[in-house]
């Protein structure tokens, strides 16, 4: 096992060194003068000239490449020259705000979808069945951002029954920063106010973006269990006697969702992704925002690390998700050696 | 597995026999014929809009605003935008670039995947699979949409600069479904018996493999043509798509969003109009589907 | 009427069909069989000839829907399997009756060891029966049961995955997970069908010696005579859902009736030297749209105009030997 987790993460590692190389590449390529760009057409040339040479635009590219990485393996993910900061300020300020929101989206998106797919796996054919399949179609049909206009629409502005956007309604101040994390900061500072609507803006992103992954992930939940309800073993275990509620909760249940799992890999890049989408509707003070509005303005070193922070968070979830199916599905361990 | 797709290579009545029962698997489903017809109802009316739009000049630079914000009514179906256009013929023009976007984007993205995937699957074992699978696996290291997004930013905002980010980032999907496919036929007899006999690499590879690769090809491409109509709606709604005047049903969704709840016509009519076009596709594939999965007795 | 009480198992008149897309599958037709206790009886057909179906409604594992009851009953000790309460029939395959697969990979759940599957087994059979076993006493149990089948080093098998194991020794843990608990009945479908012609025998051995050292009955299905020859006192041969013809393993193997057990006695491949083996002209009909009358008639080469129209009713021959064909009616 150790062997393997090894294997992943030597991979992993190459991988993110070819993307931060694919990604440089990209962004130094394009036309335009980053320099010129972030001064602005009042800047005189020598100003110019000097952040060129600062930003070492003047070098050939794997000199370029050299200086940037020995920086960032100081930490120093350089200046963005959107909001004059070190971007890896920038990303501690906005990264918790998207963290908790996914986190949250995951949660619901678990208990909610896998639930509902387990039951209606298991009473196929039901009326309960058929509305879950119905709304999983449509849920994965529609872009996340259209859930998010029309659940704001519909549940903040027409029935007013949530909070519209932002995190925090206008007025309530934050709590001392921690981690950066409304929901625990506000429990250290003792401020349940707070957490309670910090909960109550999260619902409605949080809601927008776990439907597409019910959507997915409930489905396939559903076919798993009704393909494991067909197997021999379940009915050799009950022919043999095992307990009904046993026969459920343990044997039917963890071969069913092995196939949900390998999927959830793959599903936290696309979650990542909406967020992105659902934070600019929700006007969400988050990573994701502040890597449209770095893409926007072409702030070459923000969507550098931007693109490498999604990169490492992606590459360290799915190593979860693999080390989580070798746990649960022994065929795995054992055909891979480990 | 045998090679059960020498059907496609033999006579027309085989074709024809092939076709009619795929279309007795496809239609088994009723839902799947819904979203074949709305397919080409959408298609039609895009290909034929500057027709049969009521108001085709307000696609374009075209503004009325005595006319602006109007609710939806007799003369305006879907209602009027901000500077005063029918909504609804803008709609149906957005149709028209949403697919224009996904056959471009299909285009430009399927052919390099499925031939980098023929070619590392066949050569499994060499330094070529490895090559062209690490650099998949880079591009893939992100979402598509991230990278898309990206890609997108650095370049001019257009259409066309959309299609060449989308695509970017979409082929390496391509090349690991065919490389996966091509991995277990590889070891089927029919290609030792070609080997043998001396048929050459491309042949193998393409008349051969590639046709058995063919149904799962043709369920990806129809889905992912809703993907990328999606991806495609959420570039422009971040500004980064087709500019204005052009309508783009992305950039509707994102212009009438600011002013809900008080013109929610422009907004929410330009996003139903992705949900459809998207569902429909994914009907169609979910239909492909059925039609190339192996048979139950 | 003493032989129904004296029996263990009496199916009676059993007609089963399923519901499917296309329309009904009438699979089986007023089937009757009968297992007295300690005997060893042998159900022989061919695939798709309703041997699983029936096993299946012994047991009372049939969904119901697509499955459909259309009459008869499953007695077991004179009570009736398909009418009993849930708990009685839990405590029925829990205590009474076991059942072994044919295709031994199929029927252990991939994801958990054989350990873990064999003491769930004896911990809910204990609690059903109020017994109180230790967690050591459990796992002892299973060992011996894994020993009793001739599995070598049992406790490392007992930490195995299914899938760690060759086929010979999954279908060891099957039986061992079958007698782990004291049963009166075990059914066996097909239970080497999928095994290496090597181990077959060595399975079909072991599992005489346990039922007679257990003194259980056994009702062996499969589709090979072979398997029957001598280890079953009695065998009912199937057809398309029925019963064609029944009685003592020795008798009906010197004296084959039914032109169908003729043929499969004639098809059974010989090491003797007399040939190769002829089969039977024709497929298993199907259910959907059966051949009236006799099931049999578009296979056989002495069908008769009144094959067509009616179903042959058993005909009881000599002592215990019964045949359903009109050839010997009159």
């Amino acid at each position: 096992m150790g062997k393997y987790i090894a294997k992943r993460l030597l991979q992993s590692f190459f991988v993110l060194f070819g993307l931060s190389l694919l990604i440089f590449f990209i962004a130094r390529v394009v036309p335009g003068d980053p320099a010129r760009a972030a001064l602005g057409n009042l800047a005189t040339k020598e100003q110019v000239e000097r952040l060129r040479t600062e930003m070492h635009l003047d070098k050939p590219f794997f000199i370029q490449y050299y200086y940037w990485l020995i920086a960032v393996l100081h930490g120093d993910l350089g200046k963005s020259l959107y909001t004059q900061r070190p971007v890896t300020q920038d990303l501690l300020q906005f990264l918790p705000a998207t963290l908790e929101l996914m986190l949250f989206a995951t949660l619901i998106s678990l208990v909610v979808g896998q639930i509902m797919g387990l039951l209606s796996g298991y009473f196929r054919n039901s009326w309960f069945d058929g509305l879950f399949r119905v709304i999983s179609y449509v849920g994965v049909a529609t872009p996340p951002f259209v859930i998010a206009i029309l659940l704001l629409f519909v549940f903040s502005q027409l029935l007013h029954l949530a909070p519209g956007v932002g995190r925090l309604p206008l007025g309530m101040a934050e709590p001392p920063r921690v981690t950066g994390f409304l929901f625990i900061d506000s429990l250290l500072a003792g401020r349940l106010d707070v957490t309670l609507m910090a909960l109550k803006h999260m619902l409605l992103p949080a809601i927008s973006l776990a439907i597409a992954h019910i959507a997915q992930e409930g489905r396939i939940t559903r076919s798993s269990l009704i393909d494991v309800l067909q197997k021999d073993y379940i009915l050799a275990h009950q022919v043999c006697g095992i307990r009904p509620t046993k026969l459920i909760f343990k044997y039917l249940l963890r071969p069913s969702i092995i196939p949900t799992v390998t999927v959830m890999g793959m599903d936290f890049a696309f979650l990542l992704s909406n967020a992105f989408l659902v934070e600019v509707v929700f006007m969400w003070p988050g990573f994701s925002r502040y890597a449209v509005t770095a893409m926007l303005s072409k702030d070459l070193n923000a969507i550098v690390a931007v693109v490498l922070v999604i990169g490492i968070t992606v590459a360290l979830v799915n190593l979860l998700v693999d080390l989580t199916i070798a746990f649960l599905d022994p065929t795995v361990r054992i055909r891979r050696g480990g | 597995m045998t090679n059960r797709y020498k059907a496609i290579t033999a006579g027309w009545k085989a074709r024809l026999k092939a076709l009619s029962r795929a279309w007795y698997r496809f239609s088994r489903n009723p839902l799947h014929v819904v979203g074949l017809v709305v397919l080409l109802l959408i298609s039609l009316a895009a290909g034929l809009a500057p027709y049969i739009t009521p108001y085709p000049e307000h696609a374009g630079p075209y503004t009325n605003f005595r006319e602006a914000g109007l609710p939806p009514s007799k003369a305006h179906w879907f209602g009027t935008d901000r500077v005063g256009r029918d909504v609804f013929t803008r709609v149906i023009f957005g149709y028209r670039f949403s697919l224009l976007l996904g056959i471009v984007v299909l285009a430009l993205s399927t052919p390099p995947g499925v031939i980098l995937g023929l070619i590392a699957g066949y050569y499994s074992g060499t330094w070529i699979e490895t090559v062209i699978m690490r650099v998949t696996d880079i591009f893939l290291a992100v979402p598509p949409l991230v990278l898309a997004l990206a890609v997108a930013a650095m370049l001019t905002p257009n259409l066309f600069n959309a299609m060449l980010a989308i695509s970017i980032s979409w082929w390496p999907w391509y090349s690991r479904l065919i490389y996966g496919m091509t991995l277990s036929l590889r070891e089927q007899y029919f290609v030792r018996e070609l080997e043998l006999t001396g048929a050459s690499k491309p042949h193998i590879l393409l008349r051969e493999i590639l046709p058995n690769c063919l149904g799962p090809l043709l369920t990806k491409l129809t889905l992912d043509m809703g993907f990328a109509i999606l991806m495609g709606a959420t570039l422009s709604f971040v500004g980064l798509g087709a500019q204005p005047p052009t309508p783009c049903l992305g950039t509707m969704v994102a212009e009438g969003a600011k002013r809900l709840p008080s013109e929610w016509w422009s907004t929410i009519f330009p996003a139903l109009a992705i949900v459809v076009v998207i569902l429909a596709f994914n009907l169609v594939g979910d239909g492909l589907r059925d039609v190339f999965a192996e048979e139950e007795v | 009427m003493e032989k129904k009480t004296e029996s263990l198992v009496h199916v009676q008149g059993l007609s089963v069909g399923f519901r499917v897309f296309e329309g009904l599958l009438k699979v089986l037709q007023e089937l009757s069989l009968q297992i007295r206790p300690g005997e060893r009886v042998g159900l022989v057909g061919e695939t798709r000839c309703g041997k699983t179906t029936t096993m299946k409604s012994i047991l009372r594992v049939l969904p119901q829907p697509p499955a459909v009851l259309f009459g008869g009953e499953v007695l077991y000790r004179g009570k009736d399997v398909l009418k009993m309460s849930r708990r009685a029939i839990y405590q029925l395959r829990r205590s009474s009756i076991a059942a072994i697969f044919q295709d031994p990979l199929q029927a252990l759940n991939p994801v958990f060891t054989v350990g873990t599957q064999l003491t769930d087994i004896v911990r809910d059979w204990a609690a059903g029966t109020g017994k109180k076993m230790s967690r050591k006493e459990i796992f002892q149990r299973c060992v011996e049961a894994l020993a009793q089948t001739g599995m070598p080093d049992p406790e490392r098998i007992m930490t195995c995955y299914p899938i760690q194991l060759s086929g010979g020794m999954r279908q060891r843990v099957c039986i061992a997970a079958a007698l782990v608990r004291p049963i009166e009945l075990l059914l066996a479908d097909e239970p080497t069908t999928n095994l290496d012609v090597t181990i077959q025998d060595q399975i079909l051995r072991k599992l005489d010696e346990l039922v007679e050292e257990r003194g259980m009955s056994i009702l062996l299905i499969t589709h090979s005579l072979g398997v029957v020859m001598d280890r079953t006192e009695r065998v009912y041969i199937m057809y398309a859902g029925s019963i064609v013809e029944e009685g003592q393993t020795k008798e009906i193997f010197a004296n084959p009736l039914h032109p169908y057990t003729k043929g499969l006695l004639k098809s059974a491949p010989r090491l003797t030297g007399e040939g190769i083996s002829q089969g039977i002209p024709g497929r298993v009909p199907s259910y959907l749209d059966p051949p009236s009358g006799c099931r049999f008639h578009p296979r056989c080469e002495f069908s008769m105009p009144i094959c067509q129209k009616e179903r042959p009713p058993l005909l009881t021959m000599e002592e215990s030997h019964q045949v359903a064909c009109f050839l010997y009616q009159g």
